[in-house]
């Protein structure tokens, strides 16, 4: 059996270069110390596929039509257990995936894994962050039932305070002035096919690019780390550095380009990867057929009573929404742009190559306040909903 | 002075070029109806419909009132969409709001404890003659376009102000 | 023995025989809101400490810094000397007096709030026994500093817990709703924002007051390493007092909000009425304390010629050019329907008693985002200039903006808790429990059911 198996893996080497292939993927280094904390990439990519396979097959059902829309989901609900949960794990592997990706910048921001030669690592994932946040967005329309409609509503109403163009904008992506039935069609185009044609090559390119330079890690794995300490000595560079692709045989930089101690991947990551993604996707799992995707009332324009609430990777936006008069409400719309715009430009702003998180405050305080702030304003929304 | 050379055209150069160009010609011709495609909404003018409201001479005065009325959506779908009418009478005047606030266009609904409309999202205030007063909303409450027909009054699906 | 007695008997002749009627009087109140400023005063710093000191170990430990540490062990020392005093004016303030002149209210918010006070009792013992366990076990487990700090980071918990179960009851007092619910009891409209609002100002606060009192300590310092670390000290202090003060504009603003949504007459009084000139104080404490921080920082780094002085001179300008801003009043009285009652509600170039450049909307807004950017810029440019600077070299002026920039904080938490307390009156429970209403229980009058919540 073993000599078969054996026989046809060469057949398939002689043919496919499977074998450097396997060994490319399998073997690469990863640092030692820190592991934990890095496999919150892996569980993005996880969770992303999960959205992938979820999605592909909720549109074997779902109809993109004002009145179809909220039927062919009603009808999931009432008439297909796996279809509900399907559903279910499409919702929460959604709401979880933005946790995750929360996670993994605030990770990869303190750990200063964006400086060189990774900047365009960090480019793509600002980017990836964007587009699955506009991923998130565009499916919350998808149902049309009441929650969905007024979110489709004051969502596309946001970009309607740009100076100029403004409406514009909002007649594009409403189909007209109202929402209609070329809004919901144009959305689910948006978020079945425009958006994942964009974000599938560039995740690929986002690892093809890790897969290059190599897992960064934490800085205590460097050399570097040992600067910083009252009394301790930087241990000395290795006279004869072994080759542990991808980093670098000559580092660039001694005290940061590649990390003192390494293992292999497989299986000392994937595991490591593995069982957090797991643990992730049970509670995915867990949620969605606990709580599953809950479908309101059919969308209905006209009521009175309906209190809309927001998604809750909204409720920074709303609370501002709140607390902003109506003559500050451009500067609501500078602070994402801008926040986008700043995170781009972050490896071309902190250009120094000292990777402790500790030891360069300039940047991290600021960062620091950021998240807070936008924790804070979580909190305070969502105390907000609930008394309302 | 030597006469210039005529300048020849190398096969490099030629396929260069050609590739060049084809790509940029495919392109434009490609780009031309996509573009006017995703913009089509910009240029397309929506119908207006007239909807009828009902007879509103039994509406109390000083006490908005709600009816709802049903408008065809247009474009290619048979589905209707309802619209909240909210009617005030004052005196010998009327006035007929919507239920969409200019803040966010969350629903507004008449609060009788408050005495004023109230959107929920932001507590955006209007008073009864939809007066913007309290909270973020930058506008007044918007209105239809109406006109009365004896004591029947009708709705057209757009505002007389746009949000 | 024959003169005592009957002195005595005398003496108890004229004691009264239960606790004053009519403990609405004045008296009463200016002792309770006495004794309860004192108690947040020093209540808030261990508070602050016990949170604080635990975050400065973990620091000290990933950067390898002898300094931080011993930080953190004074800030335990400071906690395990004085939470006494707090505790014991905390038993006085209740047992005593809240019992003896408010019962009634005292009884109704015991009878609503158990869940919050239970909790928080054993929150209480938790972070006793944790502050003495984290200060005294300090040297003996140095080997297994991992566990060490695990203590540190339970005794922080339990110091938020403690701050967050008072803060229930306190927005309760303000925003009351179905007590029948613990969840909507806990999650009353300002309870996140409350405690938002205290977890910030606790750690700004402890953060200014052991900045002064390392200011105070440095003046008297002779070895070279006491004076570079009551310094270094000094400096950090303010760093963690700036830092957590910026971002009190948007909480506190938010608080202001949903304070606007529930209850509309204490919002009033605070912004228009009879508390306006008040709180308009306080919002120019906070400017002065952020101006007086900024002079420190420009100062500090000017002492030793390292860079960045321009940028927070610039700095300096803007934050007064706020203040100002924040510190004009919108209108030229003690109270806005004064004002509409004299018919002079116009702009004050048309006769009127309306300076339109103080109105909330956008001005003081502006100002309130003037504060927070330029703080954070501040405190950027502050901490790239540090690596010019060598600790030991401050000169008198630094120490000086210290102190005075905590006597500001101290004087912003009494304005702000006479404030609050003001707001709220007449009621001691909105709309529900007036301090009027505060008889012995026998003479109690019921107290109307609270409504349900919608």
């Amino acid at each position: 059996m073993g000599r078969m198996l054996a026989a046809v893996y060469d057949w398939l080497d002689e043919r496919a270069a499977i074998r450097s292939l396997v060994r490319k993927g399998l073997y690469e280094a990863v640092p030692v110390r820190g592991a934990w904390f890095y496999t919150l990439g892996s569980v993005t990519l996880i969770l992303i596929l999960l959205q992938l396979i979820t999605g592909i097959f909720l549109t074997l059902l779902y109809v993109p039509s004002v009145t179809e829309a909220w039927a062919s989901l009603e009808y999931l609900k009432l008439h297909d257990v796996f279809g509900s949960i399907v559903r279910g794990i499409h919702l929460w592997s959604a709401y979880i995936l933005l946790f995750v990706i929360g996670l993994h910048m605030v990770r990869t921001f303190f750990s200063g894994s964006y400086k060189r030669p990774r900047e365009l690592n960090w480019v793509t994932g600002v980017i990836l962050f964007v587009l699955v946040l506009g991923m998130a967005i565009t499916g919350a329309f998808l149902p049309w039932d009441q929650a969905s409609y007024w979110t489709a509503v004051v969502v596309t109403n946001i970009p309607a305070y740009t100076p100029f163009i403004g409406s514009f904008i909002r007649a594009l992506w409403r189909g007209g002035d109202a929402m209609g039935p070329t809004t919901l069609v144009r959305t689910f185009g948006i978020h079945v096919w425009l958006i994942p044609a964009v974000l599938f090559p560039l995740i690929l390119a986002h690892l093809a690019l890790l897969r290059k330079h190599g897992e960064f890690g934490s800085y205590v794995n460097y050399r570097g780390a040992f600067r910083a300490r009252e009394g301790v000595d930087v241990p000395p560079a290795p006279a004869q550095r072994p080759i542990e692709p991808p980093y670098p045989a000559v580092p660039t930089d001694e005290l940061w380009a590649a990390p003192l101690q390494t293992e292999d991947f497989y299986p000392y990551q994937t595991f490591k990867d593995g069982l957090v993604s797991a643990v992730f996707v049970i509670v995915v799992f867990v949620l969605a057929v606990a709580i599953g995707a809950p479908l309101e009332a059919i969308a209905d324009p006209s009521t009175t009573s309906y209190v809309p609430v927001p998604e809750w990777f909204f409720l920074p936006l709303d609370q501002l929404l709140l607390l902003v008069p109506q003559q500050l409400i451009p500067l609501i719309l500078v602070l994402p742009v801008g926040g986008v715009l700043l995170m781009l430009a972050l490896p071309f702003i902190d250009r120094g190559p000292e990777r402790n998180p500790f030891e360069r405050p300039a940047v991290m305080v600021p960062g620091a306040f950021a998240v807070v702030f936008i924790v804070i304003l979580t909190l305070l929304g969502s105390g907000r909903l609930f008394n309302q | 002075m030597a006469p210039s050379e005529p300048r020849r055209l190398s096969r490099r150069q030629f396929a260069l070029l050609g590739t060049q160009l084809v790509a940029a010609s495919v392109t434009v011709l490609l780009a031309i109806p996509i573009v006017g495609f995703l913009l089509s909404p910009l240029f397309r003018r929506a119908p207006t419909f007239e909807a009828k409201v009902g007879d509103i001479s039994g509406v109390p005065d000083g006490e908005p009132t709600k009816f709802t009325v049903s408008f065809p959506q247009g474009e290619w779908t048979t589905a209707n969409v309802d619209a909240a009418v909210y009617v005030v009478k004052r005196g010998n005047t009327y006035k007929t709001f919507s239920n969409v606030c200019t803040h966010m266009q969350c629903d507004v609904h008449w609060d009788g404890s408050l005495q004023e409309f109230l959107c929920p999202c932001h507590g955006g205030l209007y008073n009864i003659d939809g007066q913007n007063v309290g909270g973020p909303p930058p506008k007044p409450l918007p209105q239809y376009v109406h006109r009365l027909d004896g004591t029947t009054l009708y709705v057209e699906n757009r505002f007389t102000e746009s949000i | 023995m024959a003169v005592v007695i009957p002195a005595l008997h005398q003496l108890a002749a004229q004691l009264p025989s239960q606790a004053p009627q009519g403990s609405n009087r004045l008296e009463a109140q200016a002792a309770i809101g006495t004794l309860f400023s004192i108690h947040i005063l020093l209540a808030g710093l261990v508070s602050g400490a016990g949170e604080l000191a635990p975050a400065i170990e973990f620091l000290g430990y990933a950067r390898q810094r002898r300094r931080y540490d011993r930080l953190a062990h004074g800030l335990g020392r400071f906690m395990t000397l004085y939470f006494s005093v707090s505790s014991t004016i905390a038993i006085l303030l209740i047992t005593v007096l809240l019992v003896g002149f408010w019962g009634h209210f005292w009884s109704t918010i015991l009878t609503i709030g158990w869940w919050p006070f239970f909790i928080e009792a054993w929150t209480f013992v938790l972070q006793v026994s944790l502050a003495y366990i984290w200060y005294y076990s300090w040297d003996a487990l140095r080997p297994f500093k991992g566990v060490h700090m695990a203590i540190g980071g339970l005794l922080a918990v339990a110091s938020f817990l403690q701050v967050y179960m008072i803060d229930i009851i306190a927005s309760y007092m303000l925003t009351p709703t179905n007590p029948q619910n613990p969840l909507r009891l806990a999650l009353n409209p300002t309870s996140y924002p409350l405690t938002v609002h205290r977890t910030v100002g606790n750690l700004a606060y402890i953060g200014f007051v052991f900045a002064a009192f390392c200011a105070i300590r440095y003046r008297r310092a002779r070895d070279p390493e006491d004076k570079a670390f009551y310094d270094w000290a000094g400096s950090f202090g303010l760093l963690w007092g700036v830092g957590m003060t910026l971002m009190q504009p948007i909480v506190g603003y938010s608080y202001a909000k949903e304070i606007q949504l529930h209850t509309y007459a204490s919002w009033y009084k605070m912004m228009f009425g009879t508390l306006s000139p008040v709180f308009l104080w306080q919002i120019t404490l906070l400017g002065l304390m952020f101006i007086v921080a900024l002079l420190y920082f420009t100062r500090r780094l000017r002492t030793d010629g390292a860079p960045g002085t321009g940028l927070l001179k610039l700095a300096i300008a803007g934050m007064v050019g706020s203040t100002v801003l924040a510190a004009l009043p919108y209108h030229l009285n003690f109270t806005y329907d004064a004002v509409v009652a004299a018919g002079l509600n116009r702009p004050f170039w048309e006769g009127g008693l309306i300076n339109p450049l103080g109105s909330m909307i956008p001005w003081k807004i502006l100002a309130l985002i003037g504060y927070s950017l330029i703080a954070i810029a501040a405190v950027v440019w502050y901490l790239r200039g540090l690596s010019g600077v060598v600790w030991g070299t401050a000169r008198r002026g630094e120490q000086r903006l210290l102190v005075l920039s905590a006597v500001l904080t101290i004087a912003m938490m009494v304005t702000m808790g006479f404030i609050r307390e003001n707001g709220r009156a007449p009621y001691l429970i909105s709309g529900q429990i007036t301090i009027q209403g505060q008889q012995n229980v026998q003479s109690a009058q019921p107290t109307p059911t609270p409504p349900p919540s919608p």
